[in-house]
């Protein structure tokens, strides 16, 4: 089990100029054609955190002002902007190799860096959604403080989980279509399980909030609204702290299991 | 043509070198069909008739043909530079893939794993730096599987291959470009992906782009090109990176006559130069016998004859 692990980090390593440049075509085949060009990737996000902001606000009156008096768009924002990233990841990243066939088994290229190709390209996205969620910050008057240090953890936390959900979802979708209609059709419960429009602790039913706790996307979209909105560090929940690291390490634990059994044999299938 | 095919086989297995001391093309030969036959002992298909050496070799018919062919590669080093040692490439069948994601978690469900098959079975041979060699056999021989392992896209099942050196594949020549980006691009891409750095890609592009001829498309995405123009940009691309081993597999059935002469011509150039090596996969006996000087036969993943190429060549038409 090292072995098959110092392989996929020795491969991510020995590769990883190829994987930057990668990563900047897969953003310029993404902006190709249009005429506002990289300016897409923001207006997608923009249009959709309106929608919730004016469903949830505005229509069903659910926003509440927090202790430190933050309006309910950064609440929003703080917890929609990290889905992004994790929507592009369930949707895209776990059928990746379908993507790239040519890197596949065309021209010699690690497998597991195709997954991280891809997961670097959704981070640059994110980084830029990430400083305009500060641009927003600010300009709610919020100081500058410690929680904010949350904030680069998280993402370092973010791009290794979900690089290896990528790795090991996507081997599996490339052998079976079923695996990646599954996920992609599991998106959608994940999303509104999720503590992505509401908050989970306010749900009061203990053992549903236990299971929560299991979701991957609730424990970032927590923890980052944590980190910009209510001001209390990760470990304050620690509910959520143990169902997340029960699911890293079964999620890092399968993905060594199917990349054992798959790499070799994805090329073969592809 | 020297003793040095039959030093390639000792690696092999059984050294049947008796005979070849002689040093007659002939006696030579048989050695080496010989101890090819007695690696494949473990064959998939042990009733097929494999190589009776004696018969099988047939003495050349022109053993030193003097000048017209002097596009064959002569000047061989010691360094081997690809390497197969016992190699077996097993591909797993399944009725559906239903059934081979079960596989993967090692379900074989009967009825819906339908067996194994090698590709390539328990092969070893040596390939030394600036030898051209040529991969003979029938469709469904093997040979692209061995070339693809070599190109590194596939991995053995059994086996270890060792490859030392920038390997550029002409396998498929529409393949391996991204459709959305434009040829331009995808140079860079290509080029990237291969590790070189800005400088040797601005180098390269040039080349590359004089050769595939491609005009105003250059700048347009990949998808809007013939085939035709996906196939000289990827032959360009192919030999424009100076590669230090060639693949070769039925790439110069593609595109008109000119551009096929340009291809042979371009070939022929980079096998001029002593440090490249060629393998080479083609069902034309002329062709391969104007480019290689050594061929290998396959049959049924199984290798039966590993000799200068005249005899591979008779060989082959001899027996398939």
């Amino acid at each position: 089990m090292l072995s098959t692990l110092s392989e996929i980090l020795r491969d991510n390593w020995e590769w990883r100029h190829q994987i930057g440049r990668l990563s900047i075509f897969e953003l310029v085949k993404k902006s190709r054609g249009a005429v506002l060009g990289w300016g897409w990737f923001f207006i997608k996000p923009a249009m959709y955190d309106f929608c919730f902001w004016f469903a949830l606000d505005m229509g069903l009156r659910q926003g509440a002002a927090s202790g430190s008096g933050a309006p309910y768009i950064l609440w929003l924002c703080a917890g929609i902007i990290p889905w992004f990233f994790m929507q592009d990841m369930i949707n895209t990243g776990t059928d990746v190799l379908h993507r790239y066939p040519y890197l596949v088994n065309k021209i010699k290229f690690p497998i597991s860096s195709i997954s991280t190709i891809y997961t670097c390209a959704t981070l640059i996205v994110q980084l830029m959604l990430m400083v305009v969620l500060f641009a927003i910050y600010f300009l709610c008057g919020q100081p500058l403080d410690v929680y904010l240090l949350q904030v680069p953890v998280l993402l370092v936390l973010m791009f290794v989980f979900w690089d290896m959900v990528s790795i090991a979802f996507s081997e599996l979708s490339a052998v079976s279509k079923d695996v990646a209609n599954l996920i992609q059709a599991l998106s959608t419960p994940v999303f509104w399980l999720s503590g992505v429009i509401f908050n989970v602790f306010g749900i009061g039913i203990p053992w549903i909030q236990a299971i929560l706790n299991f979701n991957p996307v609730t424990f970032f979209v927590t923890s980052f609204r944590s980190a910009f909105y209510d001001k209390v560090w990760i470990w304050e929940h620690p509910g959520l702290c143990i169902g997340f690291a029960v699911v890293f390490v079964v999620t890092f634990l399968f993905m060594v299991f199917v990349y054992k059994r798959l790499n070799k044999e994805v090329p073969d299938v592809l | 043509m020297s003793s040095n095919d039959v030093e390639m086989k000792e690696a092999g297995t059984v050294p049947v070198e008796a005979s070849a001391g002689a040093g007659g093309a002939a006696a030579e030969s048989a050695a080496v069909a010989g101890s090819a036959a007695a690696t494949s002992a473990a064959s998939v298909d042990a009733g097929k008739p494999v190589a009776v050496p004696a018969e099988a070799a047939p003495a050349p018919a022109e053993p030193q043909k003097p000048e017209p062919e002097d596009h064959r590669k002569t000047g061989v080093s010691d360094e081997v530079v690809v390497e197969f040692d016992h190699v077996t490439k097993t591909y797993h069948l399944y009725k559906n893939d239903k059934g081979r994601l079960l596989g993967v978690f090692g379900v074989r469900k009967p009825g819906w794993f339908l067996g194994d098959v090698n590709a390539n079975n328990n092969l070893t041979f040596k390939i030394r730096k600036g030898e051209a060699v040529a991969f003979l056999g029938r469709n469904g021989a093997g040979k692209s599987t061995a070339l693809k392992m070599i190109t590194g896209v596939v991995y053995p099942t059994e086996g270890e291959v060792k490859v030392n050196g920038r390997v550029s594949a002409l396998l498929e020549l529409t393949a391996g470009f991204d459709m959305k980006l434009t040829g331009r691009e995808n140079i860079a891409l290509r080029g990237q992906i291969m590790g070189l750095s800005n400088e040797e890609i601005a180098r390269l592009e040039p080349k590359v782009i004089e050769f595939a001829d491609l005009g105003l498309y250059i700048d347009q995405p990949m998808r809007t090109y013939s085939s035709g123009m996906k196939a000289r940009l990827g032959f360009g691309f192919a030999v424009g990176t100076d590669p230090e081993i060639l693949v070769v597999d039925e790439a110069l059935s593609v595109g008109d006559k000119a551009f096929k002469e340009k291809c042979v011509k371009r070939i022929r150039e980079i096998m001029m130069d002593e440090n490249v090596t060629v393998l080479f996969v083609s069902h034309s006996s002329s062709t391969v016998r104007e480019f290689c000087s050594r061929g290998i036969v396959l049959d049924h993943g199984t290798e039966v004859f590993d000799g200068p190429i005249e005899e591979a060549v008779a060989y082959y038409e001899t027996n398939y």
